[in-house]
């Protein structure tokens, strides 16, 4: 047995009882399924590491792989911070995984088809009407529209993370436009490179596939009539955070990236503006908003958008991949319903466990998150990216006053959930020039188009680097890790 | 391909091309005056104006004394002159940004990576010691790139954009050089009583255009005002003459479009074309300064009907 404790660069490593450590034991012993690769990177010295680190680093700089954080003036370009110690997960671990990750996207899909048409959910009691009618991503333009192939959410992210207890958990579903595919497609491609031999004696699953199924997936939901779809990915431009996997997509997918001043509609068609004149399109996987497509439509003020793009979708000339609406159901107050609606949809049980959530709109909720917020994380039902979180053991009294202020002040804004133990997994701490434990998360891809389906055999671990923090997100300073999905 | 994305390379391509020549005219100018044979040349008052009057047109006075460090800051580093390294290379990596997803991904990353050289270059060093490090670097690692677009692109559209707009930015800047130098060779003439058509300055140009080696072994003899000339204007085979460029750009031209009428992009480069294909060069050496004045104009006109054929929708 080795102890770690004495290998200089685990030397900080300080296992902490409370939470899952996804490379050591209790007993200071190293999990089965990462010996060998921990072995390998005990011959590293410290010396090795930070070059390593620091020529990832520059590889991601110099290939532009790079996001915007909001609000910072100054510096624009960021390198999202990558980790050389990946994540595994074992085949059978997976398994499970991709097959509840699956089952969750067909019931969201179901759901979503149901909530804009017969409501039958609704009227057999099993969602509440209210929680539908208060969603502000509810769009009655939607109600009675078929989407080509009758799919809505094409592409679904969903956060897991593992518990204490060495159970999966989903933290929330991702089905507007989740991001950060194109980090598991560069995180792989930078870990091969750094360390040598690392894949030796980990059969792998390849995640380059993503792409190419994302095409087909985009072609089958082709609108009526058309033979060879012409399919384009819509980006908010080079400003947008998300810029560069916008970029990648289209380029690894061999189609073109359009802003909305690239389209425009005639007689109910979009057309895209060529050098040759104007191309029909078919398919747009569209990386902007719903309330922003279409200023006709929704936000009138939106220049990102393309004039009378809904309209065009409404009479089937065209497909908008994830359908506009789906925001309804990703709603972090939805999300308690999901053992329920996977059952109702299904008829299955729901393979991958739900947080136990409370709803600031019901009354008996209410009461136990105002007399115990210490132990809540309370989150916005409609808010992505880390925004608007408050961690209950980390605020002052004053910090909680204010939390109970706000969400008095629009209950059906706000959920409260225990704060569930993110495992920890060993990360590369610059500063210390050690590896330390930290906290992170997994989100797996899954897509869906008209009788095909695929999820990508790989995810984005996402890295909350500083010391016990547990929001992992981008942009409140996380990184991410390879993750390696095992073959056997 | 998007009208927009065509815009953007064939812009990348111009900002490139750009961006290398005022590299290059710095660097030989500044280091060949140090040791130039006659006062007047090696003059840093002199060489200073040149290279502000070839990189943007500025016509300083005689009595008007610069200061080095500023001039080579605003060449080299400062972000706000249009025409400094930086803003040219900025332009170039804004309008591959917007394009990224037509470039491989090797162009990007070379693109990528000399930005954040250029960016994080240190100015004290750039205008005390760094001046022949910095331009040398930037003029190797951009012809690199052009390499990487070579070999690292299908030569189908968004090929022939930025191949067009490199041969017509090198056709216009080599057109600048040539006056810029040309108006150099004069003054240091009047000054010294020199032999206007043997003038050192010939030879500078040739090495600003990267040319005199080729030059040498073409005629085989130093360089005079009309062979200089003939070579940078008017021979195919010399890779930076303007007729090469603009064979170049009909070649390219014939990758997005067979069309030919009168009003198109393709009869315009190849009437240009063949204008200088059979042009001798006393035809252009009487009447220098008006000659100029066409050939910009001629490539002003061609980006012109670039713009409005394909860009323009």
């Amino acid at each position: 047995m080795i102890d770690y404790t004495k290998l200089p660069i685990f030397s900080s490593y300080n296992l902490n009882a409370n939470f899952y450590d996804e490379i050591f034991k209790d007993n200071n012993e190293v999990r089965k399924i990462y010996k060998s690769l921990f072995n390998m990177f005990n011959e590293y010295k410290v010396d090795d590491f930070e070059l390593l680190n620091e020529k990832a680093k520059s590889s991601f700089l110099n290939q532009g792989i790079t996001f915007q954080v909001y609000g910072e003036k100054d510096t624009k370009e960021k390198v999202f911070p990558f980790d050389l110690f990946p994540r595994i997960i074992a085949a059978n671990e997976w398994k499970h995984i991709e097959q509840g990750a699956l089952q969750r996207s067909k019931a969201l899909n179901l759901f979503l088809e149901d909530l804009y048409h017969k409501q039958s959910i609704i009227k057999d009691g099993i969602v509440p009407m209210d929680l539908i009618a208060s969603s502000k991503n509810f769009l009655q333009q939607m109600k009675g529209i078929v989407p080509p192939g009758k799919i809505y959410n094409h592409i679904s992210g969903t956060d897991l993370i593992k518990h204490s207890d060495g159970k999966y958990y989903v933290l929330e579903d991702n089905i507007r436009c989740p991001s950060g595919v194109s980090y598991v497609i560069s995180n792989r491609a930078a870990l091969k490179r750094a360390i040598h031999g690392a894949f030796n004696d980990y059969p792998t699953y390849n995640v380059d596939n993503y792409a190419e199924n994302l095409l087909m997936i985009m072609e089958s939901v082709k609108p009526a009539g058309v033979d060879n779809p012409t399919c384009v990915v819509i980006t908010p431009g080079v400003y947008n955070s998300a810029y560069y996997e916008h970029s990648y997509l289209a380029k690894a997918m061999g189609i073109e990236l359009v802003e909305g001043r690239d389209l425009f509609v005639e007689n109910d068609f979009v057309y895209m503006k060529t050098i040759y004149g104007p191309k029909k399109v078919d398919v747009i996987y569209r990386r902007i908003d719903d309330e922003f497509i279409d200023p006709l439509a929704f936000n009138p003020k939106s220049v990102l958008g393309v004039p009378g793009l809904f309209e065009s979708y409404k009479k089937g000339n065209v497909c908008l991949v994830n359908a506009p609406g789906t925001g309804v159901a990703d709603d972090k107050a939805i999300y308690t319903y999901m053992p329920q609606i996977i059952k109702y949809y299904l008829g299955e049980d729901a393979i991958l466990n739900n947080v136990h959530t409370y709803h600031c709109s019901k009354p008996k909720d209410m009461d136990y998150i105002l007399n115990n917020i210490a132990k809540l994380v309370i989150k916005p039902v409609d808010e992505s990216g880390g925004y608007g979180i408050s961690i209950g053991n980390k605020l002052t009294k004053a910090e909680i006053e204010e939390v109970k202020r706000v969400i008095k002040s629009d209950p059906r804004k706000y959920i409260a959930q225990p704060i569930m133990s993110l495992s920890t997994h060993a990360t590369y701490i610059d500063d210390e020039e050690k590896f330390e434990p930290r906290h992170v998360d997994l989100r797996t891809f899954t897509l869906l188009g008209k009788d095909k389906e695929f999820v990508l055999k790989g995810g984005l671990t996402r890295v909350a680097l500083k010391r016990g923090n547990l929001v992992v997100n981008s942009s409140q300073g996380g990184g991410s890790k390879d993750t390696w999905v095992l073959k056997k | 391909m998007l009208a927009r994305v065509a815009n953007n390379l064939f812009w990348m391509g111009r900002y490139l091309e750009r961006t290398e020549h005022i590299a290059r005219y710095v660097n030989v100018n500044y280091f060949s005056s140090l040791d130039a044979s006659n006062d007047v040349s090696q003059s840093r008052q002199f060489v200073l104006k040149s290279i502000l009057f070839m990189a943007d047109d500025i016509v300083c006075d005689d009595e008007k004394v610069l200061n080095e460090n500023d001039v080579i800051y605003d060449i080299g580093l400062n972000p706000k002159k249009t025409y400094s390294i930086f803003s040219c290379f900025k332009s170039a990596r804004d309008n591959a940004s917007g394009s990224r997803d037509l470039l491989s991904t090797e162009v990007f990353e070379s693109i990528n990576s000399l930005h954040h050289y250029i960016l994080n270059y240190s100015v004290e060093h750039f205008t005390n010691k760094g001046l022949d490090e910095f331009t040398t670097h930037i003029t190797k690692e951009v012809a690199v790139l052009r390499g990487r677009i070579i070999d690292t692109l299908m030569h189908d559209e968004a090929y022939a954009f930025i191949s067009l707009g490199m041969n017509l930015e090198r056709a216009s800047q080599i057109i600048r050089i040539i006056n810029t130098k040309y108006i150099d060779a004069e003054s240091s003439k009047s000054k010294l009583h020199e032999d206007f058509n043997t003038s050192p300055e010939w030879i500078t140009l040739l090495k600003c255009t990267q040319s005199f080696d080729m030059m040498k072994r073409y005629y085989k003899k130093t360089p005079t005002s009309a062979n200089t000339l003939e070579f940078l204007i008017l021979n195919p085979l010399c890779t930076k003459s303007v007729l090469s460029s603009l064979n170049s750009a009909a070649s390219n031209i014939k990758i997005l479009t067979h069309k030919e009428t009168l009003d198109s992009t393709s009869f315009l480069i190849n009437k240009t074309r063949f204008e200088y294909k059979y042009t001798e060069v006393d035809e252009i050496e009487g009447r220098f300064a008006e000659c100029i004045e066409e050939i910009i104009a001629k490539i002003t006109d061609i980006s012109t009907s670039i713009e409005e054929e394909f860009f323009s929708f």
